[in-house]
């Protein structure tokens, strides 16, 4: 007679230390379980439900400056440092972990317009209305003063007066050169009193200028020209010009695509373009219901955060047409500046209110330590979300958003507009000859000529 | 005074232009040349013996000519007319400017006419021309710095003309003053040289021009600096997981690392350090401490004699320890080696097995010995229940749920039960007909009354041996087990179970005539020979179960029926019977084999709320084990029904001839007492309809057919149509349908609101068909349907990052574009922690 035994290696089967888990098998046959896809739908739609249970994204204002807030920067070397830059001339550098101000930097005459740091965190540029750039040392944080007592003011390192008011600057990454936006875009050394290069290319007042982060000798600038610009700082000379119907407000890089750019339109929509196809945006962003102001990418590359003049802050995908989540307060008003902050995980913007704000890139996220087990518990919830996301209901939820009624209003009246004007675009070219009406898709639409 | 002067100079200007440019044209028409010098003649036609192509040179000219913008562009007043002198060295004579900008109009116009000219002059005319328009090649060619100016005659430069010929010095004119000179020959051979390399010099374009090229060929090259990142970045947005976490380095490591930068700063430190560090300490520290105490030197020599002393001791003790660990193990060893079930040993062992049963057979006494044993072995089975439900280990199993268990428990379970039952098995095989006493079970519940009697005598012999047995068992006590107390326990229990079961015996005896009588009156509890009609009867209790082999062939059929019949006449003993019965239609001779599965049969009815617990926990599992059993019944029945008459196959009730012999009611006989009164086709032809007008309905009933007038005058025309219309339409859907071409089958293609919520009507974005939609949706993510292995990289987000490290924009490293696309992708090596 055959004897069945249970065959099974002591090896495999003996704890190393009594704290291990017993190995448990489990028979994964999908027969046994016909249930289970239903039952992870309602998983889904119950992490959803969660999600906007704990959705809190604002985590606190930061107020001290006494006029709007026309600038920031971070420090590219400290997580929790934070300057910005008012319309009365104030700088401050703040503490977002302890949201206080560390420290003032006052000598400005006019509004501070641009706000940039060095790569290391040591030196912040500061340029104004004043026609001054002024360089200054940033204080090192130490241990011994953070109990927040000391309010100490800084005196600039160096001050160049130079011939025209600024409206920009951006500081190279891993390297001594910033740009300035005025009259012209001019690169400063830091230990120059006068800028080492500067490109002109037509006469209007550059808006704003960005360095590539990636290819660090690459820089975009926008005019008020409504044009945007790339310069290329080996070639001594400007690059390409691309001139839209109105004008761009702010310029931001993808960090981890150096070839990609994002700018913020004056028409309330975003537009990411391949720096080398300037005649088509590659994707076009819309959700504001007016003119975008600042835009920052977060340092992952995979989605922006922007601040419009309709009063909201959003995050886009960087390759998505609409935004995945809007912040708005009572109290915010006009947003002249957002930021990412250095990890990818806060979102800090400035606004006409003169206050600072700090919110969670993700509304939902759980701030702290979180355990292995919550953190696989987590993500489970993302993938399941992310895979029934396209069923009516839990789209539903996910997407659903409480507006301030007049973006509201506006974005319906838009809505409106758009669906007319596509109307009537259809009925005249189904009355006209045929080919004799063309449409131009959206992503070229607004885009006038590339000039070379 | 300078407007003035301008004024003055632009007047003559104008006056000077108007003048030369008709004197130019009176010079062309009458087509004489400023002549050159003889000199320099013979050396350009020593230099060209070949005629000169006319309109190579003409080209030459007209691009040598084309060089002057800054100066063409002063007469637009754009430049500031001092700096274009100042550009061309010239003095600030008013007088010259003013030829300048003369000769521009009347250079222009020249080459022009030129031009016009060379087309149709013949080459003659034009031969001194050439050699005048060689010249400023000439000059052009020394020197890309020498500004060259062409000065064509006129009464302001005719002083030049009057001295020279031609207002050009030529630098052969120059070499020839140099002839004494030792060096001229070396001269004039690089002069020959550069004039025969000569290259025409293109003119700059205008600045914006300039410009524009400029920047086009920077975006160019800046294009392809910038392309190099398309494989990186095309390698980032195909990963299914981009890293920003990596390779946080946080400063220091281990503690021992840490320890070893110590440094000692402050006094007491600095004694601590140096009592640490004391030589003698670490000589110590090296030798494990054993000789910390003679620090001092304090330490007799007898001392530390008793100390290794009493060392080696404690190192003997180890050594024995060790020593008896290593037996131990040894001895673990050897169990194990003895539970390994190898081939080999399997082998042996049925090899010893084989020479045991050749001596059983060989030898009767063996036999018997042997049969004995297997029989103590049954009947202890029997009482004490030791592998029914007993053994703690199984009841935990129980309790948990076999559901719950592994296989390999399952199996062991099913096992287990394997064994009891195979060891209160009736066992037909054994041919010793009297001694055998496993028969009595059911010869005691069935057989009649001449069996009766014998099964009763074999059923006593089983009971004086089993009391032998534990008669035997109890004489053992002296050799010390059974002091324990579990030993008296289950001693007890056996001895209690032997009273049962003599007690039921009893029973038994009593109820067998009784039994007997009903078996005659009320055909008992198990009648088959009369079961036709009562099989009707009880048709809502019967479950009838088909197994067509081959639906075609009626010959190899088979009906399974499992009844529950009632048994109200017997006595508390047994309730309920399961039956499985197997009706067989083996060819034109109709007999069927009832094979009786009772469960755990009569003996078990004390037992019986137990059992009957059992079988429902144990619902999932025993099936295939009782399955097992029931065939090797069956198989044994056969091996009977080989040997035997076909009475002893079939229970003893139904062997007796007396009865009315059953007859089989044929395959269409069942079946259509099976189906009586439903005519399932046409129920399902009409639910088909139902289903089809619901779902394709057909224009609203009533149309048309409202009112008397209508119904006299008939249908409208347009109604008609419409009816037609609505039909043709309902046709074709009809065919569209899913089950247009099953006939027996019904699809419904209403769609339910509660399915609705689960569906998407299209298929989503990154998907373009809807087979790649639901494959990619078929398998659940979920920990409860995925091993741990597969869950983490099922679930794993798009990017991970940590909170609180800064990560830095990305940096350029060579990618092999034909690499796959891994997991990994963003290596950010320079990672901050804050």
């Amino acid at each position: 007679m055959k004897i069945k035994v249970i065959s099974r290696s002591t090896e495999e089967f003996t704890r190393e230390r009594s704290q291990d888990l017993q190995r448990v098998f489990r028979n994964y046959d999908p027969i046994l379980r016909p249930q289970e896809k239903a039952v992870e739908y309602v998983r889904a739609l119950n992490a959803v439900k969660l999600d906007k249970i704990f959705a809190r994204p604002f985590i606190g204002a930061m107020d001290g400056h006494v006029d709007a807030i026309s600038c920031m920067a971070k420090n590219p070397s400290q997580l929790k440092e934070v300057f910005s830059g008012s319309m009365d001339g104030d700088i401050r550098l703040w503490d977002i972990a302890a949201r206080r101000t560390v420290c003032q930097f006052p000598g400005h005459q006019g509004a501070v317009r641009g706000l940039t740091a060095s790569t290391d965190g040591r030196i912040l540029v500061s340029c104004g209305t004043d026609s001054t750039v002024r360089l200054w040392n940033v204080p090192v944080a130490s241990f011994g003063d953070s109990d927040g007592s000391i309010k100490t003011t800084i005196e600039p390192a160096s001050v160049y007066v130079w011939k025209n008011a600024f409206c920009a600057v951006d500081h190279q990454w891993d390297g001594e050169h910033f740009a300035t936006g005025g009259a012209q875009v001019d690169i400063w050394n830091h230990n120059r009193s006068q800028p080492v290069n500067s490109f002109v290319w037509g006469s209007d007042t550059v808006i704003s200028v960005r360095f590539n982060p990636g290819e660090p000798n690459l820089l975009a600038s926008s005019a008020s020209d409504r044009s945007i610009n790339l310069y290329d700082l080996r070639m001594d000379t400007p690059v390409r010009k691309m001139i839209m119907m109105t004008k761009t407000n702010s310029i931001a890089w993808n960090p981890m695509e150096p070839i990609n750019f994002t700018v913020a339109n004056e028409d309330g929509y975003c537009y990411s373009y391949d720096s080398r196809k300037l005649g088509e945006a590659k994707c076009v962003h819309k959700d504001h219901v007016s003119a975008v102001m600042d835009i920052d990418y977060s340092p992952t590359g995979r989605e922006f955060v922007t601040g419009s003049y309709d009063r909201t802050v959003r995050i886009f995908p960087y390759n998505g047409g609409h935004s995945r989540e809007i912040y708005h307060t009572k109290r915010m008003q006009r947003v002249f500046c957002v930021k990412f902050s250095g990890d990818g995980s806060y979102v800090i913007s400035g606004s006409d209110d003169t206050n600072l704000r700090l919110w969670k890139a993700k509304a939902s996220e759980q701030l702290g330590v979180v355990l292995p087990r919550e953190k696989k518990k987590h993500d489970y919830h993302e993938a399941i979300k992310k895979r029934y996301r396209h069923l009516p209901e839990v789209n539903r939820i996910a997407r659903h958003r409480h507006l301030p009624r007049p973006i509201y209003k506006a974005s319906s009246l838009l809505r409106v507009i758009a669906d007319a004007k596509k109307k009537k675009e259809e009925r005249r070219k189904a009355h006209s000859a045929p080919g004799s009406v063309t449409t131009k898709p959206l992503r070229k639409r607004r885009i006038i000529r590339e000039v070379e | 005074m300078a407007e003035k002067k301008r004024k003055e100079r632009g007047d003559a200007n104008r006056h000077t232009g108007k003048k030369k440019s008709k004197r130019t044209s009176d010079n062309q028409r009458k087509k004489t040349c400023p002549r050159l010098p003889s000199s320099l003649k013979k050396e350009i036609e020593h230099l060209n013996p070949t005629p000169v192509d006319v309109n190579e040179i003409d080209s030459d000219v007209y691009e040598y000519e084309e060089e002057l913008p800054e100066e063409e562009s002063s007469k637009n007043k754009r430049y500031d007319p001092v700096s274009v002198n100042d550009n061309n060295d010239l003095s600030s004579d008013f007088e010259d400017v003013n030829v300048q900008s003369d000769d521009d109009g009347n250079n222009i116009i020249g080459i022009k006419r030129n031009e016009i000219v060379s087309d149709d002059d013949s080459r003659e005319e034009d031969d001194g021309r050439h050699e005048r328009m060689m010249i400023p090649k000439l000059t052009t060619t020394w020197k890309n710095d020498v500004i060259p100016t062409l000065y064509p005659e006129s009464e302001y430069n005719s002083s030049h003309d009057v001295v020279e010929g031609d207002g050009h010095i030529s630098i052969e004119d120059l070499l020839n003053t140099l002839q004494d000179a030792p060096e001229h020959s070396r001269l004039r051979l690089r002069n020959q040289q550069i004039e025969n390399s000569s290259r025409t010099v293109h003119a700059p374009l205008p600045k914006a021009d300039q410009a524009k090229v400029e920047r086009k060929v920077a975006y160019e090259i800046s294009k392809k600096q910038v392309t190099r990142w398309q494989s990186i970045i095309q390698r980032n947005r195909e990963a299914l997981t981009v890293y920003f976490d990596e390779k946080i380095d946080l400063g220091f490591s281990t503690i021992g690392a840490i320890a070893s930068e110590f440094k000692p700063i402050t006094e007491f430190e600095g004694k601590m350090a140096a009592l640490v560090h004391h030589h003698k300490v670490i000589e110590v520290h090296n030798n494990d401490g054993v000789s910390l105490l003679d620090l001092d030197d304090k330490v007799t020599i007898e001392d530390k004699k008793d100390m290794q002393n009493r060392a080696a001791k404690l190192r003997s003790q180890n050594q024995a320890a060790k020593l008896q660990s290593l037996l131990f193990l040894h001895e673990m060893k050897a169990k194990r080696v003895k539970k390994i079930k190898s081939k080999t040993y399997r082998l042996l062992k049925k090899n010893r097995l084989k020479a045991k049963s050749s001596q059983l057979e060989m030898d009767p006494e063996a036999a018997n010995e042997y049969a004995m044993k297997q029989e103590c072995q049954r009947a202890e089975e029997r009482m004490t229940l030791r592998h029914k439900q007993k053994s703690p280990w199984l009841q935990r199993k129980m309790q948990r749920g076999l559901d719950k268990q592994d296989i390999g428990t399952c199996a062991a379970v099913n096992e287990h039960f394997q064994r009891h039952e195979e060891l209160i098995r009736k066992m037909y095989n054994m041919d010793s007909s009297s001694s055998d006493d496993s028969t009595y079970e059911e010869d005691n519940e069935n057989t009649a009354d001449s069996d009766l009697d014998k099964a009763n005598n074999i059923l006593r012999k089983a009971k004086q041996k089993t009391v032998e047995v534990l008669e035997e068992d109890d004489k053992m006590p002296n050799s010390g087990l059974p002091s324990l107390p579990f030993y008296e326990a289950t001693i007890k229990e056996v001895n209690l179970t032997v009273q049962e079961y003599e007690d039921s015996m009893k029973k038994l005896e009593d109820s067998g005539g009784s039994e007997d009588s009903k078996v005659a009156s009320t055909s008992g509890r198990r009648v088959f020979g009369m079961a036709k009609a009562q099989t009707i009867d009880d048709d809502n209790k019967v479950e009838l179960q088909k197994f067509c082999n081959n639906s075609g062939s009626k010959d190899d059929f088979e009906a399974k029926k499992s009844c529950n019949i009632e048994n109200e006449g017997s006595d508390h003993l047994q309730k309920d019977v399961n039956f499985d019965e197997i009706v067989k239609n083996l060819g034109p001779k109709t007999t069927y084999e009832v094979s009786i599965f009772a469960s755990d049969t009569w003996k078990k009815a004390k037992n019986k709320s137990d059992i009957d617990t059992d079988i429902k926990k144990s619902s999932k599992f025993p099936r295939p084990v009782r399955h097992n059993v029931k065939n090797s019944e069956k198989d044994q029945w056969r091996e009977d029904s080989d040997t035997d008459d076909e009475g002893l196959m079939v229970d003893g009730i139904l062997t007796s001839a007396s009865k009315p012999s059953y007859e089989l009611p044929s395959q269409e006989e069942l079946i259509r007492q099976a189906f009586a009164g439903d005519d399932i086709e046409d129920d399902f032809e009409k639910d088909k309809q139902e289903i089809l007008n619901e779902e394709n309905p057909l224009l609203l009933p009533g149309w048309g057919q409202w009112t008397d007038i209508q119904q006299k005058k008939g249908l409208p025309s347009w109604m008609v149509k419409e009816h037609e219309n609505a039909r043709r339409k309902r046709e074709e859907a009809l065919k569209k349908r899913k089950d247009a071409q099953l006939k027996n089958v019904i699809i419904s293609e209403k769609s339910s609101k509660k399915a609705e919520k689960l569906q998407t009507r299209t298929v989503p974005y990154p998907y373009t068909s809807k087979d790649v939609f639901h494959q990619s949706m078929r398998m659940p993510i979920g920990p409860e349907s995925n091993p741990a292995t597969s869950f983490g990289p099922l679930t794993r987000p798009e990017v991970v990052k940590k909170p609180g490290v800064i990560i830095k924009p990305i940096e350029f490293e060579e990618v092999n574009p034909y690499d796959k696309p891994g997991q990994q992708s963003v290596k950010n090596k320079k990672l901050n922690r804050i």
